[in-house]
């Protein structure tokens, strides 16, 4: 019997080094191949013992059930890894802060998402090409604007990191858009970490403003497309050259960037997307601060703001020579609360402009094209989960309502273009089979001041890993 | 085009290892939950029954049969257990101790070691809301435990793993009785 109970624990020996993770059992090498000798060895002396005795030795039981004690333990050790090896050489009685330990254990990192959609974007009556032109005017809408069925690879990213020690590290996201039609360098920074309250960033980063800029995984936020106040309103996604601090104290975490500027001579009348450098041979004769600040002390809610401020001329100058300045102030304030299977965000944003006049005029811009002085937009957005606490999978309907205006005000003796005061309603459905992939359809109840929106349906795939 | 296959080459040339980061080693861990005590590793050999059994009362995946963890005792008297879970969180391992406390309820959760970028890790008030807990219907994300923005994986993965300790717990005692 107690030969039995010696196989199957040998037995169940085997199988976890069978289940041992292959990327375990590749970093462990050698002690791995120590291991199974010993297994080996150790099946070998019961096999012999099962052959020349069956009366048993209570000696030689004893000792193999505690080499398989031993073997036991250096599974463990293998399964937790580093944690475990580091043990051996850290000074026991110091708490976790004082006795951090690292060790250059090392495992490729790579990740990524995606997002692939059917659109079907209706015709509308009069004052559709009008609607339409601000669309194609930006080359990186997110959305294609013209009417009809249209099939896009919409992004197709990749993350790519590096850590040469726990204090530094570089962290880049390079996307491809469109099938391949675009192809940028979302953000590419690296991090000097000191401690949780102060920490530096340098590089191509994201600025800190919304809920999307900086978290835009297809799986993080409800719905095909991203509400329109943070596509006009806080343009993203956008990222800029700085630098700055992040971090976090208490219930709170914060980011602190100076960055180059946006250029007003991309503002348009549809907002301030046309306005980001992104990195490409920007101009930094402007710079800017912007700083975010969220509260995190309950478990499921987020509230905090932003604020971006900085001149945008960028050099431009105004017909009469002068330079202009173009301040551009953002503010943003959100709250997010997740309780069960609810999921609710409300997000409300500002942005008021200086020299708006002279920048039309720099611009050439006349009559309904003004760039906005001020320009708002909020939403509120709730869904629940129908499969929340049954395991990985979601079902989630969701509303979102959201209400912008990219021309809220204008300088005198230009007028507003009524089709950017925007209403969106949008209604729809996601599910994520497990929690990396999610399948989303929606339905956008698009509605402006000239009755010019174009209703649109939106089916997509989205993915992450 | 060759600025795109630029990109993609310097992509390629910085994918390459990272460290992991180990927040605090297994021995720390266990000294941080039982100041004291005497604690004991011990080793269960499950059958292919008791991983079932475990798998249906975790409602996740048990990917071992071989099942190590700690028992402590101070003053004779049953301090708890501690279980160290490895799991992948997005691709990445992390392993968490967790401890149960006698009757069966999460004692605390420590995270040893993290290999994803920090960014996907939960504050510590999150943890907090898996004290006190059994395992029943509620230990669920979405129910019980509320979800966190931006580290969904690390959530869904550490209330898994929490689920798993107190089913192997179960199971584990379950079987060590005559």
């Amino acid at each position: 019997m107690r030969f039995q109970r010696g196989i199957t624990w040998l037995a169940a020996v085997a199988l976890a080094f069978a289940l041992a993770p292959a990327a375990f059992a590749q970093s462990t090498g050698d002690p791995v191949k120590d291991l199974q000798r010993q297994v080996d060895q150790l099946k070998s002396e019961i096999a012999a013992m099962k052959a020349g005795n069956t009366g048993g030795d209570a000696g030689r039981v004893a000792e193999l059930e505690r080499r398989l004690e031993v073997l036991a333990g250096e599974i463990e050790k293998l399964k937790i890894g580093e944690a475990a090896a580091a043990a051996d050489r850290s000074d026991f009685g110091l708490g976790p802060a004082a006795s951090k330990v690292y060790r250059a254990e090392r495992g490729i990192s790579i990740g990524g998402y995606g997002e692939i959609a059917w659109q079907k974007i209706q015709e509308t009556g009069e004052g559709e090409e009008d609607d339409l032109r601000a669309k194609a005017e930006d080359e990186e809408e997110e959305e294609e604007g013209a009417p009809g069925r249209h099939f896009d690879l919409r992004r197709a990213v990749v993350y790519f990191g590096y850590k040469w020690s726990d204090r530094i590290v570089f962290n880049s996201e390079v996307e491809y858009e469109h099938a391949g039609d675009e192809v940028s360098v979302e953000f590419a920074y690296l991090d000097f970490l000191w401690r949780p309250e102060a920490n530096f960033r340098a590089g191509l980063i994201l600025l800190p403003v919304g809920f999307l800029n900086e978290l835009h995984e297809p799986t993080v936020f409800l719905g095909a497309d991203r509400p329109d106040v943070e596509q006009r309103i806080l343009p993203s996604t956008w990222r800029e050259g700085g630098f700055g601090l992040f971090g976090q104290a208490g219930p709170f975490t914060y980011r602190t960037y100076i960055v180059d500027g946006l250029n007003a001579a991309g503002f348009t009348d549809d907002g301030l997307r046309g306005g980001r450098q992104g990195g490409d041979e920007a101009s930094a004769k402007d710079l800017a601060w912007v700083g975010r600040l969220d509260y995190t002390g309950i478990p499921g809610l987020t509230v905090g703001g932003s604020v971006y401020a900085g001149k945008a001329g960028q050099g431009l100058e105004a017909p009469d020579g002068r330079e202009l300045g173009v301040s551009t102030r953002i503010y943003e304030g959100h709250l997010e609360w997740k309780w069960r299977g609810l999921e609710f965000r409300a997000l409300g944003a500002q942005a008021r402009l200086s020299d708006v006049a002279a920048l039309n005029a720099a611009l050439d811009l006349e009559g309904d094209e003004s760039v906005g002085e001020r320009l708002t937009g909020y939403y509120v957005q709730a869904g629940y989960d129908l499969l929340a606490g049954r395991g990985g999978q979601a079902l989630v309907p969701f509303i979102r309502w959201e209400t912008l205006n990219t021309q809220d005000s204008v300088p005198s003796g230009f007028r507003a273009n009524p089709d950017t005061d925007i209403r969106n309603l949008t209604v729809g459905l996601e599910f994520k089979p497990i929690e990396q992939v999610v399948i989303k359809a929606d339905y956008r109840d698009v509605h402006n001041r000239a009755r010019t929106g174009a209703d649109r349906v939106t089916l997509l795939l989205g993915y992450v890993f | 085009m060759c600025s795109k296959r630029a990109i993609l080459l310097l992509a390629l040339l910085l994918a390459v290892p990272a460290a992991a980061k180990v927040f605090v080693s297994v021995d720390e861990a266990l000294k941080l939950a039982f100041p004291g005590c005497e604690v004991v590793r011990k080793t269960a050999f499950l059958t292919p029954e008791q991983v079932k059994r475990a798998r249906e009362l975790a409602g996740a995946e048990v990917p071992s049969a071989l099942v190590s963890y700690y028992e402590a005792v101070k003053g004779g008297q049953p301090a708890g257990t501690a279980w160290f879970d490895t799991h992948r969180v997005r691709t990445l391992p992390e392993t968490l101790m967790v401890v149960v406390d006698p009757q069966g309820r999460v004692g605390r959760i420590e995270v040893v070691s993290f290999r994803e970028p920090e960014e996907y890790l939960p504050r510590d008030v999150w943890y907090d809301q898996f004290r006190g807990r059994p395992l029943d219907p509620g230990l669920q994300l979405k129910r019980g435990i509320h979800p966190v923005t931006g580290a969904t994986l690390t959530a869904r993965a550490t209330t898994d793993a929490v689920r798993r300790v107190l089913a192997l717990r179960q199971v584990v005692l379950a079987g060590a009785r005559p």
